[in-house]
């Protein structure tokens, strides 16, 4: 609507790699607009769900849809989206990147599939398939697909399963990861036949073979480039890698992912050599401890920033570890790497928290960046709208407080899309708040 | 021998009587107040004295709103839905699709000869609602009647972001201290009530001839600011705040005649208006 | 204390309002008692392991005010209000819970429950959402895993015979419910939804044999009665999670309408599929509660037609609509609930074309919106006279 507040001016980025992720963001959704003319496949697709790998050795183009859903809401062109969902009795407490990308696809199938005015930079391309997936992430990973579908009822979407076992004090979870890793074998397999039918191409394995290889190494040079975070001063915060996270995310299995974080890793080095931090005064060093961050606020950092708290370290996004670590089975098949991988990230720190009673491999992982990243407090943002990852951020607040230290812990409220949610002068109170307690805390000596 | 309807529309604020006998022979407006039932006395009595009737010649009552089921002497309790559906029906006889923004909710409601086809409810919420823009006046010092013709003056309306009515009120005192004219702020008010109806009614398909009835269509400038979102004309009806009584006292007058054709027996509440008072 | 045979209805209503009190005596004759939530708690095996399965509930006229000190409000509000009833001491029977990975809400907050409620026992089950042929292999694996706790727990060894025999006793418990839905079939019904829902609720939290008894009895009562006179009303299914409080069934029947089936995890979506007798226990339990139960949170319908998928996913309901003469639909579905939100679109339009109207509401887990609700009840029957 013309009516509503463009984004304010950006806030100014640390890194000249966050600052070029606009164009990978562009191009990402032009590649889906473009694929039909360039004979090319559109697969919608959601984050973190173990399908990067297959997607591109096969060619597909991914449409993903969180992406979109986040640029109409850094962009405050959300709204009409929602209203269209809403219109046909989507529900408003439902995910809001759904709700939104379910309403532009209304939208686009009325124009008989054409480009919808002044979507954020052009929009999504019609998909040829639906990519979901039934995992321990989010329910509506399944939901939307099907949602979907309703209005492109000619789209086949294929659904996978891809489980890690839940933690409990009591189990040791090793046992039971040969039944789990073969579950997620079968289910990349099953993803694979459905392509190779709906698609009408084949596997190269090959191929595939050497996309898995080259998401390892991007897991692992991402991690290296962000371990150079534990300077101080830190080159880089939370801000940043809202941007930064795009192609680990989106572009996982690409040679221009790779490239990104070695790049960023240079910058950062010679940031770190220059003795150049994110802030003027670097007076206090946070966590971001969990929670979809609000897309249309993310100036909210800078006020952060301008107040001498940095965010040198992040769980959101951070969606990998160094593959070393995760003393991964030797293994000829790429789909069972995916598979062993994926189940081992998942319950990297699981050790951790049956070690310590009371304890959550969540919070294992906050305790660890705390420490390696010399954190003062963790700001956590619960998002209404998305129960898979903000339900559950109470107890880790409570745990982390009960197991560890009575760190200052601050939790924000607000939501991913829906900027009527938002109110940025309580937001900004509560951050003064919570910068007053955390020069309290720094001057009792608390660490 | 002539015969006599009543519909009585106990709203949040205000509670509406109509008479009805071949033609609409009395209506009256007064407020509900906290006890419905003492209320509602008073309200009938003050219409049937202007009808120059007395409570027997009453053949039937329906009641509807908010209260309905606390009037002891209605015969039968219709909602408020069929009933605005109803009344509007009988005085625009063209229109589809109805929006109604009362004290406490806001309704979108769709005819289909003559019959309620669809409805929404917002009444969560006061965004969109008669107490928002009492919480608006309030803020302004502005009285709520003099809103509309206010808001005609300004020069551009003023952008209201938020819709939760907490909010807009923060941002609408900023605004003022701001510098930003009083006008220009009741004109944007009403742009932000005309977004909220307008995704209300988009779960209904808006089909012309589309009414604004209720408190709100009262208000000149909401009902041109309604016209400027749903981009077509908009119906108000003569009276808007009679409409439920209207359609209710149509209602009780059908239901009459409907035993009379079948040759049922009609079930009245075999309540009088006086008992009602005794009722604590 | 032992049931009479006579008086079917007052014993529901009974094991209604004071709900967990059998469990409680049952636990103090020496019984362990495991609570759970959803339909895809697999009560087969809990009733083999030898303990008193209890499907637990809320209480929609209590509002919440310990839980959300633990729990997001963005949380389903049922999850939200049996968590805070849990911490308000209200289930102090629990030796123990299991929660089956229905949802997030669910999923999401078992770490919120073990560690605020801190039982003896506590178990998490990973049920798939999806049901092709190596998820039924996993959902083995982990029913196996599952037996393994309980067994440590009770100390006694879960055998094949066992859950043979327990998957028969539900077997039967099902068919019984269902004949006694079949007496809501009459015009007007035999029994209200009220009624009904008092039956299921009382069911839900007993053994199998005694709630198998129950069911017999209110169903000997029920036929018993006198088909009442009276005008046909309106024959309205409800279709929804768990909807657990007559107040609600109160609020559809008090219009004059009659409530004379439901798609509701305590009812239809609970009884109405059967487990098959394998030679593997498991495999039939896993073919049940995988494939065979419909609910929003398992993904069926992989056909390459939508309209094929429709009635995969939905066809039961048109079914139900025929099979009790179903004239009006609510559609009554918990705000925050993402599994059954995204779905609204389809239902709807599927149950309208079959020529049915479908009433659409959005709500709490509360009877402090009840008022709200009737009205729009009352107006959705006004307009479907």
């Amino acid at each position: 609507m013309s009516e509503e507040k463009k984004a304010k001016t950006p806030r100014a980025l640390a890194t000249k790699a966050a600052a070029s992720i606009g164009k990978f963001v562009k191009n990402n959704l032009a590649s889906s607009v473009t694929a039909r003319s360039e004979g090319k496949k559109v697969a919608y697709a959601y984050i973190a769900d173990g399908q990067d790998e297959i997607m591109r050795a096969m060619d597909i183009v991914p449409g993903w849809g969180e992406s979109f859903a986040g640029v109409c809401s850094a962009r405050r062109d959300a709204e009409r989206f929602l209203q269209k969902a809403e219109s046909d009795n989507f529900s408003r407490s439902l995910c809001t990147y759904a709700t939104c990308t379910l309403g532009f696809d209304m939208i686009r199938e009325e124009l008989n599939g054409e480009p919808v005015p002044g979507a954020s930079w052009g929009g999504m391309g019609r998909p040829d398939v639906i990519l979901g997936s039934g995992q321990l992430l989010c329910d509506p990973r399944f939901k939307w697909p099907q949602a979907t579908q309703h209005y492109l009822q000619d789209v086949p979407i294929f659904v996978s399963n891809m489980y890690y076992p839940p933690f409990d004090p009591k189990v040791d979870h090793k046992e039971q990861e040969k039944f789990y890793v073969k579950y997620a074998k079968d289910e990349l397999y099953a993803c694979v036949r459905f392509l190779e039918k709906h698609l009408g191409k084949k596997m190269d394995w090959d191929r595939l073979a050497a996309t898995v290889e080259l998401s390892d190494k991007t897991w692992d040079i991402f991690i290296d480039a962000y371990e150079l975070r534990k300077a101080v001063p830190t080159p880089m915060d939370t801000g940043d890698a809202m941007n930064t996270m795009v192609p680990v995310t989106f572009n996982l299995g690409t040679q221009e992912a790779y490239d990104f974080y070695k790049d960023l890793y240079n910058e950062l080095k010679q940031k770190i050599a220059e003795g150049k931090g994110v802030a003027q005064n670097e007076k206090y060093r946070l966590l971001w401890g969990a929670g979809l961050p609000s897309w249309f606020a993310l100036g909210d950092f800078q006020y952060f920033n301008d107040k001498g708290a940095v965010f040198p370290v992040e769980i959101t996004y951070r969606g990998g570890e160094k593959t070393e670590r995760l003393d991964l089975p030797k293994t000829n098949d790429p789909l069972e790497h995916i598979a062993w991988r994926w189940m081992r990230y998942w319950t990297h720190w699981y050790d951790k928290a049956r070690k310590r009673p009371g304890s959550l491999p969540k919070v294992e992982r906050i305790i660890e960046y705390i420490e390696d990243y010399k954190c003062d407090g963790v700001v956590f943002h619960s998002a209404f709208s998305c129960r898979s990852w903000h339900a559950g951020i109470i107890t880790q607040a409570n745990v982390l407080k009960k197991i560890y230290s009575d760190i200052p812990v601050l939790i924000m409220e607000g939501d991913i899309v829906d900027i009527s949610s938002y109110n940025e002068a309580d937001t900004h109170a509560r951050i003064d708040a919570f910068i007053e307690t955390l020069e309290t805390a720094k001057k009792k000596g608390r660490k | 021998m002539s015969r006599h309807f009543a519909g009585i529309d106990i709203g949040s604020t205000m509670t509406k009587v109509v008479i009805l006998g071949d033609k609409i022979e009395a209506s009256y407006i007064g407020p509900t107040g906290p006890e419905h039932r003492k209320l509602a006395n008073k309200v009938m009595e003050e219409a049937l004295s202007r009808a120059n009737l007395s409570f027997k010649d009453l053949d039937y009552i329906v009641a509807t709103g908010y209260g309905r089921i606390n009037v002891p002497f209605a015969d039968k309790q219709v909602t408020e839905i069929t009933c605005h559906a109803r009344g509007l029906h009988y005085f625009l006889p063209t229109v589809q699709t109805i929006i109604d923004i009362g004290g406490q909710d806001s309704k979108g409601i769709k005819i289909k000869n003559g019959k309620v086809s669809g409805f929404v409810m917002n009444d969560k919420c006061a965004a969109g609602t008669g107490r928002f823009m009492e919480v608006i006046a309030d803020a302004l010092a502005v009285p709520l009647e003099k809103l509309g013709e206010l808001s005609l003056t300004a020069t551009k309306p003023a952008f209201i972001s938020s819709t939760c009515t907490v909010f807009a009120e923060h941002e609408v005192t900023n605004q003022l201290a701001n510098g930003e004219s009083t006008a220009n702020l009741v004109a944007g008010i009403h742009d932000a009530i005309a977004a909220r109806v307008f995704g209300l009614l988009n779960k209904l398909k808006i089909e012309p001839d589309v009414a604004v009835t209720g408190g709100g269509a009262k208000n000149i400038g909401l009902v041109k600011a309604i016209e400027a979102r749903f981009k077509c004309k908009i119906l108000v009806p003569p009276e808007p705040l009679i409409t439920g009584a209207m359609g209710a006292a149509l209602i009780g007058k059908e239901t009459y005649e409907n035993s009379v054709k079948s040759g049922e027996t009609l079930l009245r509440s075999g309540k009088g208006l006086r008992e009602a008072t005794f009722f604590n | 204390m032992t049931q009479s045979n006579n008086n079917g209805l007052a014993t529901a209503e009974k094991y209604y309002t004071q709900f967990g009190s059998r469990a409680r005596e049952l636990k103090a004759s020496g019984k362990k008692v495991i609570g759970y939530l959803s339909a895809l708690g697999p009560v087969e095996i809990l009733t083999a392991a030898g303990v008193v399965p209890v499907r637990l509930k809320g209480n929609v006229s209590e509002a919440i005010t310990k839980g959300d000190a633990y729990m997001e409000t963005i949380v389903c509000p049922f999850v939200r209000n049996v968590f805070d009833a849990a911490v308000k001491g209200k289930f102090d029977f629990l030796d123990g819970m299991m929660l089956p990975h229905q949802c997030d809400s669910i999923d999401r907050t078992n770490d919120v429950w073990s560690l605020n409620l801190n039982l003896p026992y506590w178990h998490f089950l990973n049920v798939p959402h999806v049901t092709d042929d190596p998820s039924i292999d996993f959902t083995k694996e982990i029913l196996r895993v599952f037996i393994g706790t309980l067994e440590k727990f009770t100390g006694k060894k879960i055998t094949n015979e066992a859950i043979t025999e327990a998957v028969k006793a539900h077997n039967e418990n099902r068919k019984l419910m269902r004949e006694l839905y079949d007496l809501r079939k009459t015009n007007p019904p035999l029994m209200s939804g009220s009624e009904m829902i008092k039956v299921l609720v009382a069911a839900m939290s007993l053994p199998v044999d005694e709630s198998s008894a129950l069911i017999k009895s209110v169903t000997k009562e029920v036929k018993e009665r006198k088909a009442p006179a009276g005008k046909k009303a309106a024959r309205i299914m409800l279709i929804g999670d768990q909807i657990d409080d007559a107040a609600i069934m109160d609020a559809i029947e008090g219009t004059g309408a009659n409530l004379v089936m439901d798609d509701l995890s305590i009812g239809a979506k609970m009884y109405w599929q059967d487990v098959d007798v394998t030679s593997d226990p498991l495999q039939g339990i896993a073919e049940r509660y995988l494939r065979k139960l419909k609910i929003p949170t398992t993904y069926i319908g992989d056909s390459d037609n939508y309209q094929e998928n429709l009635e995969i996913r939905f066809g039961h309901m048109k079914k139900y609509i025929k099979e009790f003469s179903v004239n009006g639909v609510i559609l009554f579905i918990y705000k925050y609930c993402d599994p059954y939100g995204f779905e609204v679109p389809a239902i709807k339009s599927f149950i309208e074309s079959a020529g049915v109207p479908v009433l659409y509401l959005e709500d709490e887990y509360s009877t402090s919106t009840l008022a709200r609700v009737k009205t729009r009840i009352e107006a959705f029957l006004e307009m479907i006279a």
